[in-house]
């Protein structure tokens, strides 16, 4: 018993196992990368680099400083000038000039100093920010693009008008007479009235008319004065509501 | 100012004779246009402060380590896992080779680089200088014709290992990186893993790249937030390496362009 017992547990003596064992453990290979798991992949991919937006180009927005540039020496200039402008001349137009050339601005120059008009040009920036702080805020809306202003110390709407009919290129926008704020309408409109000079002799001959009248009415016979007072009472009692009418002159 | 009016007015009078040669072709097709004027050379660099060493070549590395008993090692592959622990810095040179992978060099890498840059650059006003050592880690095989078992093979070898980021040569002294690139790119390119030319400035703009990266990332989903606040059980895929690394590594491998 115990003899074959032996001979089953002990290996025989010179033999050699024919299979080798074959380790299953990790494999340290590192020609390749390992394969990743798929739920490390996801997260691999799930926390991938997000690049910040790109920023907007240079220049594509106004730069916030633009208001610090304003108090230059030329701008105070023309500034003043400009205040200067506003504060001696009574007509002041606003005028759109659509590229005339030097020939044709020279000759309109030429038409309007004739009539004492002079023409002034401005940066409409300069315009805007004396208006802004002015009592002719509202003329803002005029200096849009290219503009012009068309001073005189009269106001000789008249014959600015017929001076700039003859320049197309000009383009009238609105004007500023004696402190009121006219529209080209108004402007036309302004242009047609008659002189002062004229309204106030028709004034004063229509209240001389009415005096001399009543002078030469008080110059008549009594028995006419008192005949005409009668038929007056006459007109104003309402009793007799329908009285002949009678001519009294 | 005066180069530029100079050209400016040169060239004009270029364009003007060009114009009367073509009018005149026949004539004067061979009119021959002459030429002068300044030119600004750029102010080389000052190397009056560079001290060459007394021996400006590579050194002669030892293929076999001199131990009194060579003992037998495990693969310890994570002696070329992840970024490098030390000589991620320029310490004397200007320009230098860095690894950008791990890997293992060998002694007939370090006799390449040895050659080649001894003899291609120039020792009067170049030197060079290893920054890793002789190799070091063994390598066991077993004899050829040999069957399988019998334990551990023989020490075949020694390597060296490099991790990413880790400096391999540098180059120094009156010298540009112009004049060097094609000996230490050509180098590079032999190396047992992907390796860059870089110097001083690049290295710096090159780690303040992946600064900017990992500060700009506009993904909330970190692979480190994930990972450390094991999110869905993640940490059940997730090595302690990658808990280290934030997924940047794969073994030896760097993934660029990860934060």
């Amino acid at each position: 018993m115990a003899a074959t017992l032996c001979v089953r547990l002990l290996p025989k003596q010179g033999w050699l196992p024919l299979t080798q064992s074959v380790r299953h453990g990790s494999k340290s290979v590192t020609r390749h990368r390992k394969p990743i798991h798929l739920l490390k992949q996801k997260l691999l991919a799930v926390t991938k680099y997000v690049p910040p937006p790109r920023a907007a180009p240079l220049g594509a927005y106004p730069s916030e400083s633009q208001k610090v540039q304003e108090d230059s020496g030329l701008l105070l200039i023309l500034k003043n000038d400009l205040k200067s402008v506003f504060r001696d001349n009574k007509m002041i137009a606003v005028v759109q000039n659509n590229s005339s050339s030097a020939e044709d601005m020279m000759t309109l120059k030429h038409r309007l100093f004739k009539h004492g008009i002079r023409v002034k040009f401005f940066p409409n920036e300069v315009t805007r920010s004396f208006l802004s702080d002015s009592v002719y805020s509202s003329m803002t809306p005029l200096f849009i693009g290219p503009t012009v202003l068309l001073v005189s110390k009269e106001p000789k709407v008249k014959e600015m008008l017929s001076a700039l009919r003859a320049s197309p290129q000009i383009t009238l926008l609105g004007g500023c007479v004696d402190d009121t704020l006219l529209s080209v309408q108004g402007l036309v409109g302004f242009s047609k009235l008659p002189s002062v000079t004229v309204v106030q002799g028709q004034l004063v001959s229509g209240l001389t008319v009415l005096t001399s009248r009543t002078a030469a009415m008080l110059g008549h016979h009594p028995a006419r004065l008192s005949l005409l007072l009668q038929q007056h009472v006459r007109q104003q009692s309402p009793e007799e509501a329908p009285p002949p009418p009678q001519q009294a002159t | 100012m005066m180069a530029s009016l100079f050209k400016s007015a040169l060239g004009r009078l270029t364009g003007i004779c060009r114009a009367h040669g073509q009018q005149q072709d026949i004539l004067h097709g061979h009119l021959k246009i002459l030429t002068a004027g300044l030119k600004m050379y750029e102010i080389p660099p000052d190397h009056s402060d560079v001290v060459l060493p007394e021996k400006p070549k590579l050194k002669f590395l030892n293929k076999v380590p001199n131990l009194k008993k060579a003992k037998k090692e495990g693969k310890k592959l994570r002696d070329i896992r992840g970024p490098t622990k030390g000589a991620n810095a320029f310490t004397s040179g200007q320009f230098a080779i860095v690894a950008m992978g791990g890997g293992y060099i060998h002694w007939g890498h370090l006799e390449m680089m040895r050659l080649t840059i001894n003899r291609k650059m120039d020792s009067r006003t170049t030197f060079a200088r290893w920054r890793i050592n002789a190799p070091y880690k063994p390598v066991t095989r077993k004899g050829l014709g040999q069957r399988m078992g019998g334990g551990k093979g023989a020490i075949d070898h020694y390597v060296t290992p490099v991790r990413y980021r880790r400096l391999i040569v540098e180059v120094g002294g009156k010298v540009e990186l112009g004049e060097v690139e094609h000996v230490l790119t050509e180098v590079a390119k032999k190396l047992p893993f992907p390796a860059k030319v870089m110097s001083r400035e690049s290295l710096e703009a090159f780690q303040k790249a992946q600064d900017e990266l990992e500060q700009n990332n506009q993904n909330p989903w970190t692979f480190k937030r994930i990972a450390q606040g094991n999110m869905m059980g993640i940490r059940k895929v997730l090595s302690p390496f990658d808990l280290h690394n934030h997924g940047r590594f794969t073994g030896k491998f760097h993934f660029p362009g990860r934060v």
